[in-house]
């Protein structure tokens, strides 16, 4: 853009033109005015007139013609300074409009060719250089200060572009490390398999960078794991002999409560107590650490010996009120961990429930399955906690790491849950604290009652047959056996048909034969106690088989009461003295073997 | 791990069945007859229900007790909640004169040799 020259121009060119006629005028004039002066003068004082006029006017004339030639060269001074302020404006204009196409045009031009990539020299050479030295140099200095920018600019877009490849080239192995290489390793590890072996199967990311930090996470972990599983099994290992101890601590507790007097019996039961205590500490244990129950039951347990087996194990056990009112048994296989499952929920809620009140527990027996009610009148439960309890029941959380503490119970009855499907419910007791609520799924129920109202059928006495029948007792005439409790014979028997393989080859499901053994010799006892009863006359004291002495006694008296009446009924208070419980049976000609149950062979039917 | 031994007893231990008690209040002996004055009610303790079955015709203690696999000292506190709650009644043997209208062992003796021999 051309800036345009200010207009502020004086025109001095009219003084010349003017400046000759105004001294010409004074000097005609001031002649004039001289010639009238002398013509009016008297004649005697013309001459002096004359001569003064004449003086004045050589005067006049002087100093007009000095004051003229003054005028005249400051006139020419002045023109020549115009003219060469004009000049230099000129100049300014041009130099502007040349700084103004430097800053407009080329260096412009030279930056963008420069960014192109075409070098300071060519550019320079291109562009249309300014006339000025001074310019010239600028646009050489700037061409070479931003060939040198752009030189850098290059080189550093350079490494960033590299440096976002391998960002991306590490972020993507990350990647992959994070979704699938750690994982799989990680499942590997569990697995069992060794850090080497999962090293080498894995395609571990090859930056050294993403690798190395990689291949020490895995071997931390597989260190850890092998600890744990060695800790775990260790644990399981050593609990499984305390276990076993304890068991047959309890085992030998309840021979000596059956040897021993009152005086030793309540001493004999606070160990009992003590001892099935301890079982349950090491079964919850060994139950987090992958081991198994102390104990396992071969045949089915009716829902009162559950709640007692639970109950006994807790400390504060008399403070727990059983309500039960139902005949249905818990299959064997599932019997214990019902049993464990309930006892720490009992001890649950009498430990978070003040000591001087009863926990409930109340069953029913529902077509879903079988309800256990546990509802202490403790504090309620925060909301925290019961959620903290309902996520720990759930069964969800099954890693040991999600353990709190020293609060198990409820960790291993969310395992025991978990196994055998048994919904655990936390709710708002009616009675002020918190009830818990078990359901116990069909599939762990053992099919008692049928086998209750077949055992009436199956006696020649005609019974009613309580098919549904919520009390067992209501059935008379039907002799009371020990072990009316397990299953009996006819009820197993559509079972066996089905277990069977393919071929048709029978399939026996383990633990079954003790349990066989045992409905052997309950079946046996019943039938010869039937035919006792049936002949009473006979003398079947020879048919019977050999029980323990009590029992031998009750059948005398039985035959002798019915043979000769109740007139003397007292004719055996010296039989007192055999009626050790512990007797053992007289080894008689049919007698069978009665020493342990179970330790007998099965007994082919 | 070798597979244990499944176990065949029963899981209730005798403090539960005693509700914690060892000692027996009442007055049995071994010999003493027990009858029971009512029916097995629903909802009654199993070992309850079992006695008030058995003793349907007078019986022993010491014979409940075998029937029930029960120490005799356990079966004493049974016996004592029920007499408690008047559900059965309890009969002490007249030991004296029935010992002398026993016949003699000799004669007993005798009758089941002849008794074998049919």
């Amino acid at each position: 853009m051309s800036v345009p020259a200010p207009p502020s121009q004086h025109r001095p060119a009219k003084a010349p033109r003017t400046s000759p006629t105004t001294p010409l005028a004074v000097l005609v004039v001031s002649a004039a005015a001289g010639g009238g002066a002398v013509a009016l003068a008297p004649s005697g004082a013309r001459t002096w007139a004359l001569a003064v006029a004449a003086v004045a006017w050589v005067c006049v004339a002087a100093t007009v013609v000095v004051s003229h030639q003054l005028v005249q060269r400051a006139r020419r001074t002045a023109a020549a300074q115009t003219s060469e302020t004009g000049q230099l404006k000129a100049q300014s204009a041009q130099m502007l409009a040349q700084i103004t196409s430097l800053a407009n045009v080329t260096l412009p031009a030279v930056a963008q060719q420069l960014r192109d990539g075409t070098s300071a020299a060519d550019v320079l050479s291109s562009v249309p250089l300014p006339s000025d030295p001074l310019l010239g140099r600028i646009v050489h200095t700037f061409a070479a200060a931003v060939e040198e920018d752009v030189r850098h600019a290059v080189a550093l877009e350079g490494e960033r572009q590299q440096a976002r490849s391998e960002l991306n080239e590490v972020a993507a192995a990350l990647d992959q490390l994070t979704q699938e290489t750690l994982l799989a390793a990680v499942a590997r590890l569990r697995e069992g398999q060794s850090a080497d072996t999962v090293l080498a199967e894995l395609d571990l990311p090859r930056l050294p960078m993403v690798r190395i930090p990689a291949e020490s996470f895995i071997r931390e972990l597989a260190r850890s794991e092998r600890r744990a599983a060695a800790g775990q099994a260790a644990s399981a290992k050593a609990l499984s002999r305390v276990q076993a101890k304890s068991v047959s601590m309890l085992a030998d507790l309840r021979d000596m409560q059956e040897r021993h007097g009152e005086e030793v019996f309540g001493d004999l039961l606070k160990l009992d107590h003590s001892t099935s205590q301890l079982g349950l500490m090491t079964d919850r244990l060994a139950l987090l650490m992958g081991g198994r129950s102390s104990r396992a039951w071969n045949k089915p347990i009716v829902m009162e010996s559950i709640l007692r087996g639970a109950v006994g194990r807790i400390a504060a056990y008399q403070r727990v009120r059983l309500h039960c009112s139902t005949t249905a048994a818990i299959s064997g296989f599932a019997a214990e961990g019902v049993m464990h499952l309930l006892a720490e929920l009992m001890d649950n809620a009498a430990n978070f429930s003040p000591p001087i009140d009863e926990v409930h527990v109340y069953v029913e027996d529902r077509s879903a399955g079988m309800v256990v009610t546990i509802e202490d009148s403790g504090l309620k439960m925060a909301d925290a906690a019961m959620r903290h309890a309902e996520e720990a029941v759930s069964g969800r959380m099954t890693d040991l790491a999600s353990l709190q503490g020293t609060r198990l119970g409820l960790a291993v009855v969310g395992r025991l849950a978990a196994k055998y499907g048994i919904s655990v419910n936390y709710r708002p007791s009616s009675r002020g604290g918190t009830g818990v609520v078990v359901l116990l799924p069909p599939q762990l129920l053992a099919q008692q009652r049928e086998s209750v109202s077949r055992a009436a059928t199956d006696h020649p006495t005609p019974a009613p047959a309580p098919a549904p029948a919520p009390e067992p007792t209501s059935r008379p005439g039907v002799p009371e056996r020990p072990a009316a409790r397990p299953e009996l014979p006819e009820q197993r028997q559509p079972r066996r048909a089905t277990d069977s393989t393919p071929n048709g080859l029978p399939v026996r499901a383990p633990g079954r034969t003790m349990a066989e053994a045992e409905r052997e010799r309950e079946q046996r006892r019943s039938v010869s106690r039937t035919a006792d009863e049936d002949r009473p006359e006979s003398g079947a004291g020879e048919q019977r088989p050999a029980r323990d002495a009590g029992a031998r006694f009750g059948a005398f008296h039985r035959g002798r009461r019915s043979a000769i009446g109740a007139a003397k009924p007292d004719a055996r208070s010296e039989a007192g003295g055999i009626a050790k419980p512990d007797a053992r049976p007289e080894t008689g000609g049919t007698a069978e073997p009665d020493a342990r149950p179970g330790s007998e062979p099965p007994v082919a039917p | 791990m070798t597979r244990r031994p499944v176990d065949t007893g029963d899981p209730d231990r005798l403090y539960t069945v005693t509700a914690g008690r060892s000692h027996a209040e009442g007055s049995f002996d071994l010999v003493t007859l027990i009858v029971s004055e009512c029916r097995p009610t629903a909802g009654m303790q199993s070992e309850h229900a079992r006695i008030l079955e058995l003793c349907e015709h007078p019986t022993a203690v010491v014979e409940i007790a075998a029937e029930l696999k029960l120490p005799i000292t356990v079966v004493r506190i049974l016996l004592g909640d029920l007499l408690d709650m008047g559900r059965i009644t309890a009969r002490h043997p007249r030991a004296a004169q029935s010992v002398a209208s026993l016949p003699d062992s000799a004669l007993l003796k005798e009758v089941l040799h002849g008794l074998r021999n049919l």
